[in-house]
């Protein structure tokens, strides 16, 4: 795949649709390989990819996983309990400490929002971004957008709607700068206390009522509500919440036909989307989840065997 | 000792002029031109200007309890590398300065040093805990001039309230903390664009400007003097220069950062955690407005918040970096680089800022001008010197700040006090 030259995978901000869409192509030819019965290549091999979860996360890990195990890397997982780190400077500590053991590249999902950037420079190795605290979530973001185009056919002009918990959310900013890089235009939708200050510069239109929001959109990306959350002062109660943003066969009505629904699991099913739509979503959530390991091959596979001398680039 | 200084450029608040300057010992002897005298010393300051020696009333020396950060030996240095004969440290140390004994050590201590005169500032309740007022009377006797909890605010108005009138009696100075941590808590850097994009939690700006607000209403209410710390933002701004039209018996101070940085460079930093600070950076228009406040005289001071963090506290990430910049060397040379040479304030202003208002506010006499009578501190800039900021320039104990790397303009030559030469650049 030439024409490869970015080191590091940290933020959809930072790369450009021509890089997407490279990584597009890729996945499209790992899609076609796991549909055989053998299913490996050996294009990493060779190669150690360690997983480096400070967060739990049982999806993108094995997602990760298994895409460098098809990838024939040696994979290594490696999940510090946060109670056993002294948080911040363990971090690095961590990273400097497998940095002997010559890794090519670390998969990090971290608590924290936008320290990747530092952390890079404390490694030789590639770094790929599995979820970064609030910032971003660019393979989610990828598949989703992925996904998106297998189902519509294009991402251009679409009318991307992402509903929920928007100030807590590293899926909802990664996916507003990948559809909006196709031009498609993005709005999102909660409540008040749960969109960020003055995110309308990231080029949104804001909504506070579902039903006006999701006129004619292409795609619904719902986000999980944490229900932990609760105890602060986002909304008064589930009950509430439901009422104002659920997304039920009635609202969906107002969507266009045939408008695409996803979320990146897991889903609380009759909080966020109403349990009426499960049969809608199931194939869906499926596609997701297959879509989600191409695109983590993909992007493996163009970072890991690009040419040393490329790697100046981030 | 006796020291003459020859052919000065004297900056005073309200006047410059040329002129030879003749010290003993601890007093300006004459202050005038083509003075002949048998001295021990004598410095020609020709192209170099004078100035009244700087007071900050804010800094951190991390003593006692974090000797591994700065201790009153390495913040000397620091402060007087920076032009400052006086500094006002905070007591947010382990144990906390609440007490007498704490006072009477810091100041002996500092004594024995002799580099600088290290004022401890106590704190208004004890521990800083916002439950009880410490013993005013014992602090003021042991040497204290000003009381604040720096680092909270006295969260509950009653007790701030009994503060401000009880602190009139030893005629102490209370300076407030002005942070609603009801509306900053969890928040690590100002509440912004740059923050929502980054999914980083923030805390408005209304976090300050309501406690602003409160702290002037009750100080007016109750008719006591108030000192605000740390103004940072243009909300704060716009509530003191609406006060003041009503009562003018509150003062302000800012830090160099607050009128230099934005949330922009956070980001351009890449987050670093040498860019997470208490208050946070704000964005151009609180610049701007600190600026303007500066410019008109309602923000008085200029105060270093010097506050030094170990490497580990800082390296590590933004959102769990230690909150505080170290200031004190860099001071003189970001007021000079950023508000002078950008025709913000003139020298004289800049002597106001640094020197005159501090004295006049915490009532120190004699200082805060070149006169004769006065004490002889006294501090000495190049303002053609460009110097690079870097970590083996620094005498402080830590090298958190975020003006790494940065070309300034203006350096500290000699710093005199008490008839003394306690720092030459050489």
């Amino acid at each position: 795949m030439g024409g490869w030259h970015r080191k590091h995978i940290i933020a959809l901000k930072d790369l450009s649709r021509k890089e997407i869409e490279t990584i597009f192509e890729t996945a499209r030819n790992f899609k076609e390989i796991a549909q055989r019965e053998v299913k490996k290549t050996p294009a990493l091999r060779g190669r150690t990819v360690i997983n480096l979860f400070f967060e739990s996360s049982t999806r993108t890990r094995i997602s990760f996983e298994l895409a460098a195990k098809r990838l024939s890397a040696d994979v290594l997982n490696f999940s510090p309990s946060t109670s056993s780190l002294s948080k911040g400077e363990s971090v690095i500590d961590t990273i400097k400490n497998l940095e002997s053991y010559h890794p090519d590249i670390f998969v990090i999902r971290l608590g924290l929002s936008a320290f990747l950037d530092t952390l890079k420079r404390y490694t030789q190795a590639s770094i790929i971004n599995a979820g970064d605290g609030k910032n971003e979530h660019p393979t989610q973001a990828l598949l989703d957008m992925f996904t998106t185009h297998q189902i519509k056919g294009t991402l251009e002009n679409l009318k991307v709607l992402i509903v929920g918990d928007i100030l807590h959310s590293r899926v909802a900013r990664s996916n507003i700068f990948g559809f909006q890089k196709f031009s498609s235009s993005v709005r999102v939708c909660g409540p008040h206390t749960l969109i960020p200050y003055e995110f309308e510069k990231m080029g949104v239109k804001v909504f506070y009522d579902l039903s006006e929001a999701i006129k004619d959109v292409d795609v619904v990306i719902m986000l999980r509500i944490q229900r932990e959350r609760q105890k602060e002062v986002f909304f008064p109660s589930i009950r509430e919440y439901v009422e104002k943003f659920s997304l039920n066969p009635q609202r969906l009505k107002k969507a266009k036909d045939n408008c695409l629904i996803m979320h990146p699991g897991p889903i609380n099913w009759d909080v966020e989307i109403s349990s009426s739509l499960k049969k809608r979503l199931h194939p869906v959530i499926l596609q997701q989840v297959e879509n989600g390991l191409a695109i983590r091959m993909a992007i493996l596979y163009l970072i890991g065997t690009q040419k040393k001398s490329d790697e100046d680039i981030n | 000792m006796k020291i003459l200084i020859k052919h000065a450029t004297v900056v005073n608040p309200t006047e410059t002029f040329n002129t030879d300057i003749l010290i003993s010992n601890s007093k300006i002897i004459k202050v005038r031109e083509g003075i002949k005298e048998r001295v021990d010393r004598e410095i020609n300051a020709k192209g170099k200007f004078v100035m009244p020696g700087f007071i900050d009333m804010h800094t951190h020396l991390r003593t006692p309890g974090r000797e591994d950060e700065e201790d009153l030996l390495s913040g000397s240095y620091a402060a007087v590398k920076g032009g400052f004969t006086t500094v006002f440290c905070m007591p947010n140390t382990t144990p906390c300065i609440d007490n007498e004994g704490l006072v009477r050590w810091v100041i002996e201590e500092g004594e024995k040093i002799g580099l600088v005169e290290i004022f401890p500032v106590g704190a208004i309740t004890k521990e800083r805990k916002g439950k009880e007022l410490t013993e005013f009377g014992a602090l003021a006797k042991a040497g204290c001039c000003a009381l604040s909890d720096d680092g909270n605010s006295v969260e509950n108005s009653m007790l701030f309230r009994k503060a401000l009138e009880y602190a009139k009696m030893f005629d102490l100075l209370i300076i407030s903390h002005c942070e609603e941590k009801s509306l900053s808590k969890g928040g690590v850097m100002r509440e912004s664009f740059v923050a929502s994009k980054y999914g980083i939690s923030a805390i408005a700006d209304i976090s300050e400007s309501l406690r602003v607000y409160r702290d002037i209403e009750i100080a007016k209410y109750v008719k006591a003097p108030l000192h605000l710390a740390h103004i940072s933002c243009a909300k704060s701004v716009e509530v003191i220069r609406r006060a003041k039209r009503q009562y003018p018996y509150f003062t302000s101070e800012t830090a160099p950062h607050y009128f230099i940085l934005t949330v922009d460079d956070i980001e351009k930093s890449g987050f670093s955690g040498n860019f997470r600070v208490n208050p946070p950076l704000g964005e151009k228009k609180d610049v701007e407005a600190i600026k303007e406040a500066l410019k008109e005289d309602i923000i008085e001071c200029i105060a270093t918040d010097h506050a030094p963090h170990s490497f580990a506290e800082k390296e590590v990430p933004f959102e769990e970096a230690s909150p505080g910049f170290i200031g004190l060397e860099l001071a003189f040379s970001l007021v000079y680089t950023y508000l002078v040479k950008e025709k913000i304030l003139t020298l004289q202003d800049v002597v106001k800022k640094l020197s005159t208002n501090p004295a006049r506010i915490l009532k120190l006499s004699l200082r805060g001008e070149i006169k004769e009578g006065f004490l002889s501190d006294i501090v000495i800039v190049d303002l053609e010197k460009e110097w690079q900021v870097t970590e083996d320039k620094l005498l402080s104990k830590s090298k958190n700040t975020p003006f790494l790397g940065y070309l300034l303009k203006g350096l500290v030559e000699y710093t005199i006090r008490r008839g003394k030469i306690v720092y030459k650049n050489e």
